[in-house]
């Protein structure tokens, strides 16, 4: 059966957390750890990548709810990208466009925070 | 199975498989299996509060262009009818977290009932009617 793991990458003062498998009630706490990490570390500036994610529960949008108020407070932002349809159907069904920045590619998200 | 977010993985599969030989679309599946999972969260962490003695009995038919599947469960009633959907822009502008599990399941399934067969035992039916 799929796991989920978190790989992590760093341009310049950006982190990218690349995520692969399902995020779901069980395995959104690894991803709050890893947040958790970073803004302890003053890690204000996340980019997520979705490409090698194929679910997505509410408890996985609810870990993204948790972070980004504090990023943002910090200079930093949390945005996303790379998602497939059907993820992206999940985000944008509940609204999340309103809050978060979502990219069809990591570049256009990088680029952002310059 | 025990009532665990562990076994989440393991209820996709279940369902996601009846979903798929009851005939529906690999875009409904997902919304099935998602609700399902939204449900069995619920009930893990509201009705159980995460005790993994405590078991959720899952059951699907699928009849008459309806696919149902059944949650019995023992524990404190969660009937999602009576939740009313969070104000999303009010949501976002509090940075709220949590709470979107019910509109999840609303908005996915065709029909949700909830019994409380006695004083402790709650059956849940998620219900997704085939378009065909």
């Amino acid at each position: 059966m799929e796991e989920f793991s978190i790989s992590i990458r760093q341009h310049e003062d950006i982190v990218l957390l690349d995520l692969n498998g399902f995020l779901d009630a069980h395995t959104s706490v690894e991803l709050e750890k890893k947040f958790e990490e970073l803004i302890a570390r003053n890690c204000n500036k996340i980019v997520v990548n979705f490409q090698k994610l194929s679910y997505i529960s509410s408890a996985g949008l609810g870990v993204f709810m948790a972070f980004i108020e504090n990023a943002r407070n910090n200079s930093g932002d949390i945005k996303l990208c790379n998602m497939s349809d059907k993820i992206y159907n999940i985000f944008d069904m509940l609204g999340f466009p309103i809050l978060f920045e979502i990219y069809k590619e990591e570049k256009s998200a990088l680029e952002k925070f310059a | 199975m025990t009532s665990s977010t562990k076994n989440l993985a393991r209820v996709r599969d279940f369902v996601g498989k009846r979903a798929a030989e009851s005939g529906f679309d690999e875009s409904t599946i997902n919304q099935i299996i998602l609700s399902v999972d939204e449900a069995c969260t619920n009930i893990i962490k509201h009705a159980h509060r995460y005790d993994e003695n405590e078991t959720i009995e899952i059951e699907t038919s699928f009849e008459n262009g309806q696919f149902k599947i059944v949650l019995n469960y023992k524990g404190k009633s969660f009937d999602p009818n009576g939740i009313e959907n969070p104000d999303m822009k009010e949501y976002f502008s509090s940075f709220k977290v949590g709470g979107l599990g019910v509109p999840i399941m609303k908005k996915f399934m065709s029909k949700i009932e909830f019994d409380r067969k006695n004083s402790n035992t709650n059956c849940l039916t998620l219900i997704k009617i085939i378009h065909s």
